[in-house]
């Protein structure tokens, strides 16, 4: 048995069909994710006790359940009330869920270390809650919400290989098919590993840039130290 | 008929589980009239100034701003509670200056000051900009327009803070201890700002523990215990002859550590 990389480039086709795959699923489970991250984030914040624990059961739930188990539930749950959906798209959907758990909790945290006076100066003026978040709260939470989403962002890429097993042809699901093909299990899996981590590259680098560009915009200003203002500050007071 | 009332409160009433944090306040304050209100730690005055602008719900009382209903409304017998739409259409008419000021770090001073005219009174915002750039100028701040919170003294800040209420035209300007946050050396500085305030008419109500800018600024004061107003009336007067014995108590302490170590007040 020789190792012989080489015999792959006849597959090369495969290999960027998966590739650019798994780049599109984990793109839209980022853009999902992050959308229901945010509205069960501000619902985990609500006044009312019910939306709040809606919210929260949201979470562990998500939380605590193997990853596969939410695929299967989503795959092969849903059509018994009458959604039959292509696995792509149900894949992608699991995938979406079980990362806006997590994005959810980052935002959360990040709304809740910012002194809670920022956002009463803003209503105090006159501001909606709505206008309050969006012109006070959001742009400073941008930053502090930038490196724990990239962690998790990169687990969830990774965990996108999983949906190989709804046959999801994406990076993962073609390598099984070449191996199937080849018999060299080895060449096969040394060529997949390097291209995700190929992806976790262009993943982090991305985000550093984000980070330097907001920061940029913020670096004069995140001077304070949080934890010092939130106990300082005599205007605030424990929530509840 | 008499001048519309810059501020009306009757009957406020603000409990906290039990605690009572309010008991029935009333105060009314003329337009260009300055109010200080003083009273020991923890008798109400930040929930008073909380209160007043809705941050916190009172249980109970009405509050009036320039003759506005505001929070919730009389019809004949029936009480109503206004709408969250309708309370951040009358929020701006009171300014209120924080005690930790709260400024948006991300903004510069001028951004501060523009923002909140642009989103919540819907100016253009060439006339805020000018707007803003008027106040700053007018509490010498014409330089600092440009800087980020940070890089502003514990003064400018403030200054920066009193912009931004000005800039919404508020009837009424409520300071919660506008000296307590800062060094001793710039405490007059910002006496300075008020007085300046004072004297182009601005109505403001002043919670403040600086015995000697309620006794030479203020036209009145109110004294506060345990979430009442026990006692009001001219400034000079109710310092030389105070009636209530808690108030002279107050006073005693307050005014034997004049000049010695801060008061243990706020
Ligand atoms: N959010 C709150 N929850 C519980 N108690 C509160 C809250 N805010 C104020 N209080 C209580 O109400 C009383 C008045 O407080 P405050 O208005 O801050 O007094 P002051 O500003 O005069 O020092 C205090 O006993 C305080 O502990
Ligand atoms: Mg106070």
């Amino acid at each position: 048995m020789r190792f012989d990389p080489w015999m792959l480039l006849d597959y090369w086709e495969l290999l960027l069909q998966g590739t650019w795959l798994t780049i599109r699923i984990t793109v839209m489970a980022l853009v999902l994710g992050y959308l229901l991250g945010i509205g069960v984030a501000l619902l985990g914040m609500a006044r009312s006790r019910t939306l709040r624990a809606i919210a929260g059961t949201y979470v562990e739930v998500l939380r605590n359940i193997p990853f596969i188990i939410i695929l299967f539930l989503v795959y092969y749950g849903l059509p018994f009330s009458g959604v039959r959906m292509p696995a792509l798209f149900a894949g992608t959907l699991a995938l979406s869920l079980f990362v806006s758990a997590y994005y959810s909790e980052i935002v959360r945290a990040a709304i809740l270390a910012l002194p809670r006076g920022q956002f009463e100066s803003a209503r105090a003026i006159g501001m909606s809650p709505a206008q309050a978040m969006w012109n006070v709260v959001a742009p400073q939470v941008l930053r502090t919400i930038i490196p724990p989403s990239t962690n998790m962002t990169l687990t969830m890429m990774k965990e996108s290989a999983v949906l190989s097993s709804i046959t999801v042809p994406e990076l993962t699901y073609q390598g099984l098919v070449i191996q199937g093909n080849t018999f060299a299990p080895f060449e096969v899996f040394a060529a997949i590993t390097l291209i995700y981590w190929m992806i976790a590259i262009v993943i982090a680098e991305t985000s550093r840039r984000l980070e330097a560009r907001v920061g940029l915009a913020q670096r004069q200003s995140v001077t304070r130290n949080p934890i010092a203002d939130r106990y300082l500050s005599l205007e605030r007071r424990p929530a509840r | 008929m008499t001048a519309t009332l810059a501020l009306k409160v009757e009957g406020l009433t603000k409990q906290f589980r039990g605690t009572t944090a309010l008991d029935s306040v009333y105060l009314e304050i003329q337009p260009g009239e300055i109010v200080a209100l003083i009273g020991p730690s923890g008798c109400g005055k930040s929930t008073f100034l909380r209160c007043l602008t809705w941050l916190e719900q009172p249980d109970d009382g009405f509050i009036e701003v320039a003759g506005q209903p505001f929070g919730r409304e009389r019809i004949g017998a029936v009480v109503r509670r206004q709408s969250g739409r309708e309370i951040d259409r009358i929020r701006p008419r009171i300014g209120l200056v924080f005690q930790q000021l709260n400024l948006w770090p991300h903004l510069t001073a001028l951004e501060n000051i523009v923002r909140p005219q642009i989103v919540v009174l819907k100016r253009p915002r060439e006339e805020a900009t000018r707007r803003a750039r008027d106040l700053l100028a007018r509490l010498g701040l014409a330089d600092r327009a440009e800087r980020y919170p940070h890089s502003l003294s514990g003064g400018q800040k403030q200054r920066v803070a009193i912009a931004r209420a000005l800039a919404m035209d508020p009837a009424l300007m409520l300071f919660d201890e506008p000296t307590s946050a800062l060094d001793p050396e710039l405490v007059g500085e910002v006496l300075a700002v008020l007085r300046q305030l004072a004297e182009a008419g601005t109505t403001m109500l002043v919670v403040t523990h600086e015995i000697g800018f309620a006794a030479n600024v203020a036209d009145r004061i109110a004294f506060m215990d345990h979430g009442r107003i026990v006692e009001e009336g001219p400034a000079r007067q109710l310092i030389d002859a105070p009636r209530d014995p808690r108030l002279k108590g107050f006073l005693d302490l307050v005014l034997s550590h004049r000049d010695g170590p801060a008061p243990p007040l706020a």
